[in-house]
């Protein structure tokens, strides 16, 4: 009896123990098809992932692509840049030279506007002159004149002459001719005197007009000069 | 030479411009009455008396001589020397001259910009019948009167040797004051 109480029992608890193992194995299936449809579940989502990221990383290197082809122009254009900059800065350097050299030119050109205005002594030399021949007119005038009354007193002489001549008579003819000769000489040296005056007068007129045009073409060449000097002055002012 | 290197224009503007310089320079006061009448005209000054006072401007194409006749009279002399008795009558008549002779220079400045003026000479009246030998293209003579006593002699003598054209600008403030007695 006991035997079968055991057996009944070893029977029972081996039934139980398939039972349980069956359910165990069940049990594990089912944790087992779980598990691997979850990690079928997030295989996909990483492949999904994975797929995003390639795309996303075939996108950056589109855009760092794009970014070179930018920075290679950027750099082309730069050089350019470069370049140009250095052209200019050429052309800035010829041309500071030409400005200076222009400069210097002008501020030539004013020296010797200023040096060439000295010709204004020249002139005035000149006019100096015209005192001194004026001061020999005036004497010749002065001699004319003198001349001018020995002949008026001549001519007085001889008309005294001849009166004496007339009164003397017959005896005077000849005296009288003479006086007369003497008269007539006189009155021509008048008309010389006259004639010499007027000369002189001409010459006094013509002498004082060309001497004054000469002073007064000095100054106008001398405030010629300055204006000249004046301009370049301006233009080597607006050059520095 | 023509007879139009200066053109009439040219005349009579330089002689309005001598005019203008003789009303505003010759008279001592503003309110002195200034008549200038052609010299062959009534009473005219007699040209053969005194001395003359002789400036010139020169110009690239022309020079213009400028002269002031005057007679050392008690009444000349008093009218220019006015109070002031310590410089000779001479040296403030030709003072007086130059003023004249600027303000001509001053005025044609602006249509000729190269211009020079010499310093005034003095000569005898007798020297003015050969203004002609500077063969002048321009000359005429006037007989100023200041107050109806002071009398001078005015002559312009021109010459150029390149045509001269230019036309004054009228200035109004000055040309009111007498000068349609003559035109």
């Amino acid at each position: 009896m006991i035997q079968q109480v055991l057996v009944a029992a070893l029977a029972g608890s081996a039934v139980t123990a398939l039972v349980a193992l069956a359910a165990y194995r069940l049990a594990s299936a089912r944790a087992v098809h779980r598990l691997r449809a979850e990690a079928d579940r997030q295989t996909a989502t990483l492949s999904q992932a994975s797929a995003a990221q390639r795309e996303l990383i075939g996108v950056h290197e589109q855009h760092m692509q794009e970014l070179e082809a930018t920075l290679a122009q950027l750099r082309d254009e730069l050089k350019t840049q470069s370049d140009s900059a250095d052209a200019v800065r050429t052309e800035l350097k010829a041309a500071l030279d030409s400005k200076d050299q222009l400069g210097h030119k002008a501020a030539q050109l004013a020296a010797e506007a200023a040096r060439l205005k000295g010709l204004a002594g020249t002139f005035e030399r000149w006019h100096e002159q015209m005192i001194s021949l004026m001061t020999q007119n005036q004497d010749m005038h002065t001699k004319n004149h003198e001349l001018s009354s020995i002949v008026r007193h001549v001519v007085i002489v001889s008309l005294n002459a001849s009166i004496e001549a007339a009164r003397a008579g017959a005896a005077g003819r000849g005296f009288a001719v003479v006086a007369s000769e003497v008269r007539a000489l006189a009155a021509r040296s008048e008309e010389l005197s006259k004639s010499y005056r007027d000369s002189l007068h001409r010459n006094d007129l013509t002498t004082t007009a060309t001497f004054q045009d000469i002073q007064a073409g000095g100054k106008m060449i001398a405030a010629s000069l300055s204006s000249v000097e004046s301009l370049a002055n301006q233009f080597h002012a607006t050059l520095h | 030479m023509g007879i139009d290197v200066i053109s009439a224009h040219a005349k009579e503007s330089v002689e309005h411009i001598f005019f203008r310089a003789i009303r505003s320079r010759l008279t001592m006061e503003a309110s002195d009455v200034c008549e200038i009448v052609p010299a062959d005209a009534h009473g005219a000054h007699s040209l053969s008396d005194g001395n003359l006072v002789i400036l010139t401007i020169s110009g690239i194409a022309f020079r213009l001589l400028l002269i002031l006749q005057y007679d050392e009279d008690e009444r000349t002399q008093s009218y220019f020397l006015r109070e002031e008795s310590e410089r000779p009558f001479l040296e403030v008549f030709l003072e007086i001259c130059n003023l004249c002779c600027g303000a001509v220079n001053q005025e044609l400045l602006q249509y000729f910009p190269d211009l020079g003026m010499s310093t005034p000479y003095v000569l005898s009246a007798r020297c003015r019948p050969y203004l002609e030998a500077l063969k002048p293209e321009f000359l005429a003579s006037y007989s100023v009167s200041i107050n109806d006593a002071v009398r001078l002699g005015a002559t312009i003598c021109m010459c150029a040797h390149a045509p001269i054209d230019f036309v004054a600008e009228a200035s109004a403030l000055e040309d009111t004051s007498g000068e349609l007695e003559l035109f």
